[in-house]
């Protein structure tokens, strides 16, 4: 039996049952059964939850006249990805403003979750958390090129003339495969490395030392959300350029 | 300057005898991990944090010049040295997660 968080532990007692169920019904029976849900998604759960109670308060006190602290937030979140998705996309950048939104929010959320250490841990300290941040951002943007240029969305994954396309084809194809590892790999490292920092300098001096630490992890937590969403948006704004 | 040369030349080369001399060492010992493995983890990661240090090092330099001749481009500046600062880390990092996932 994996250790697990008290919120892991809540989740396994609440709905163990049902979920072991629906992983035998998929065909991948759980290594153990009394704990099927492990750290990282219930941690991830979590940050949903949190994030859906902040999302129910800024709907429920809005206000033109008297904006309150949560509106404030929201306000400035929605203000910075407009700048920018208009610096980075240019033309028709609100059509991606509510994806890239969530995405920044949560995965900043995931990360400074773990500043809590030894109650909560970050999702984004596992691989499998940022993988799937990567896979959602990869459909995402080739579904957007493809509606954006229609069929006319392969010639980014061809040369400038014709005789270098069965050449450029297959690098092109392995380079978008590789920007889901090297979007994967960069978050997760960055979390799980600065959180095992922390943890090293902990046992070497248990006081003091390890809050510095604690505030460089934080600054990498912030500027990690934030390389994510830019190439998020880089991403996006490459696929739905028009070729002139 | 040929010299220098000269010295890297047989460094290198001892380099790569010490490393294509262990995996003999690994199949003495077993197990699939050769003895050897976190001094090589050891190396490995110092000169990926070392040439990193360097890479970064040259970007940030180059953008705090950028700053200082034309401080009215602080934004697109800021943006394209996270960016690049981002690419030069995660580097290291691949190398971090390989040195974590081969040596425990």
């Amino acid at each position: 039996m994996p250790s697990q968080l008290f919120f892991t532990s809540f989740l396994n007692h609440l709905m163990a049952g049902p979920v072991d169920r629906a992983m035998e019904l998929l065909h991948v029976p759980p290594a153990y059964p009394a704990a099927p849900i492990n750290n990282t998604v219930a941690m991830g759960f979590l940050v949903f939850l949190l994030l859906l109670a902040y999302f129910v308060a800024v709907r429920l006190t809005l206000s033109v006249e008297t904006p309150g602290p949560v509106q404030h937030i929201a306000e400035m979140t929605h203000e910075f990805v407009s700048n920018s998705g208009e610096q980075i996309i240019g033309h028709g950048y609100e059509r991606f403003t509510n994806y890239l939104t969530v995405l920044l929010i949560y995965i900043l959320a995931c990360n400074l979750i773990g500043l809590l250490m030894p109650w909560f841990e970050s999702p984004t300290e596992n691989v499998t958390a940022p993988m799937g941040f990567a896979l959602v951002t990869f459909v995402y943007y080739h579904y957007h090129g493809i509606r954006a240029n229609g069929v006319g969305y392969i010639k980014q994954f061809l040369g400038p003339v014709w005789w270098l396309y069965p050449l450029l084809f297959p690098i092109e194809i392995i380079s978008h495969l590789a920007r889901i590892m090297s979007l994967t790999v960069r978050l997760y490292a960055n979390i799980f490395a600065g959180d095992l920092l922390i943890l090293a300098f902990f046992s070497l001096i248990p006081v003091g030392i390890p809050v510095l630490f604690i505030g460089l992890h934080f600054g990498v937590d912030i500027i990690q959300a934030y390389v994510f969403f830019l190439l998020a948006s880089i991403y996006l704004s490459m696929a739905v350029a028009h070729d002139h | 300057m040929y010299n220098t040369m000269r010295v890297m030349k047989y460094f290198f080369m001892t380099m790569a005898a010490i490393l294509l001399a262990s995996p003999a060492f690994a199949q003495a010992g077993g197990d699939g991990i050769s003895q050897w493995a976190p001094i090589g983890a050891g190396i490995g990661m110092g000169i990926a944090a070392g040439f990193c240090g360097v890479g970064q090092g040259l970007a940030t330099g180059s953008a705090a010049e950028a700053l200082a001749r034309n401080p009215g481009a602080r934004p697109g500046i800021f943006t394209f040295l996270i960016l690049g600062l981002a690419f030069i880390e995660s580097l290291t990092l691949f190398t971090f997660v390989i040195v974590f996932l081969y040596v425990k």
